[in-house]
């Protein structure tokens, strides 16, 4: 993700405020790397991804963050709406909410654990195929059977 | 982050004054992106062949690492079962009622029937719940370790009533 270099907090004047700080929730991402020159002196070499980025004018990352949070949040809601209202707007709102969750969770287990360029190009592109035939397969419910709340409500009333 | 201050005291104690501030003078960027090194790594141990060093059976578990797997593992699951229903739907001739009446005709028995609801019932409780505690972390509350262990126990004990309460219902 974002690396977000805080060389204020890691190079704090005096070493006891650096071992009492608090805690640091954006950690610097900073090499200790022997500097030839100056043998005796620390020399950190940093990633400026993230400001590299921001200066070409992508807060792309930042953005699907926050999507995703709004999404879990829309979801959530949906919930005890979907008993309260049960209805075919709450029915295509839930698959839509489901799948895009669905989609963004499993995008993330991909990005964890699927590794080298052409490995996560397929497996994405699988997991798109996937999340649009779970979408169109949702909505074919909500359409041409019951919908997912009556559904939900009629595997419950066993 | 260890490492680095490992580093610095080591240095600390051979210098009289450490001036961190001259410290930073020494900072260079790095021309690639973290991913890129990422990317390097796992190019090279793959490369080479390397096995890959043991962690998750060596390292202890703790009551945060497996409530973090489940919710993985809960959230992969459902998203499983959610995506074979929709499957289901576009390729199964009949309708949703006619399948549960073939479900009904079996006559499992209450017994079974409740385990099912409990089975289905308990990763979305749990899911859900954990979610929210995900959601309390994203604004930055609750990362102190004992409201971490307070928060994961109070979301297993809700899961476990709410899955019941669903199963009863």
């Amino acid at each position: 993700m974002a690396s977000i270099v805080l060389l204020s907090s890691v190079f704090h004047r005096g070493a006891k405020p650096l071992f009492h700080r608090g805690a640091l929730l954006a950690r610097p991402l900073v090499v200790p790397h022997k500097d030839q020159e100056s043998p005796f002196l620390l020399s950190a070499r940093i990633h400026v991804s993230q400001t590299v980025n921001a200066a070409a004018g992508s807060n792309a990352a930042s953005l699907h963050w926050t999507g995703e949070r709004a999404v879990s949040v829309l979801l959530l809601a949906l919930g005890p709406t979907a008993y309260l209202y049960p209805g075919a707007a709450v029915d295509y709102s839930l698959a839509a909410a489901l799948t895009l969750h669905g989609h963004w969770g499993l995008g993330q287990v991909l990005t964890d654990y699927v590794h080298g360029d052409a490995k996560i190009k397929m497996a994405n592109a699988g997991l798109f195929l996937l999340s649009t035939v779970t979408f169109a397969g949702l909505c074919y419910f909500n359409y041409n059977d019951v919908g997912i709340c009556k559904a939900i409500a009629l595997l419950w009333s066993k | 982050m260890a490492l680095l201050l490992r580093t610095l005291a080591r240095r600390s104690a051979g210098l009289s004054r450490p001036h961190y501030a001259v410290l930073c003078r020494h900072t260079a960027p790095m021309g690639t992106t973290a991913e890129d090194e990422m990317n390097k790594f796992w190019a090279k141990n793959d490369k080479l062949n390397r096995p890959m060093s043991p962690h998750i059976t060596v390292y202890n578990w703790s009551v945060p690492m497996l409530m973090s797997i489940t919710h993985r593992g809960t959230g992969v699951g459902l998203s499983g079962a959610i995506s074979a229903c929709a499957l289901a739907a576009l390729v199964l001739p009949g309708s949703f009622p006619h399948y549960l009446d073939l479900i009904h005709s079996l006559s499992v028995g209450p017994a079974l029937i409740g385990l099912a609801k409990f089975g289905l019932a308990f990763p979305v409780s749990y899911h859900t719940f954990n979610g929210v505690r995900h959601l309390f972390w994203d604004m930055g509350k609750g990362f102190k370790i004992p409201h971490v262990y307070g928060s994961g126990y109070i979301v297993i004990t809700l899961s476990v009533l709410a899955s019941l309460a669903l199963t009863c219902l």
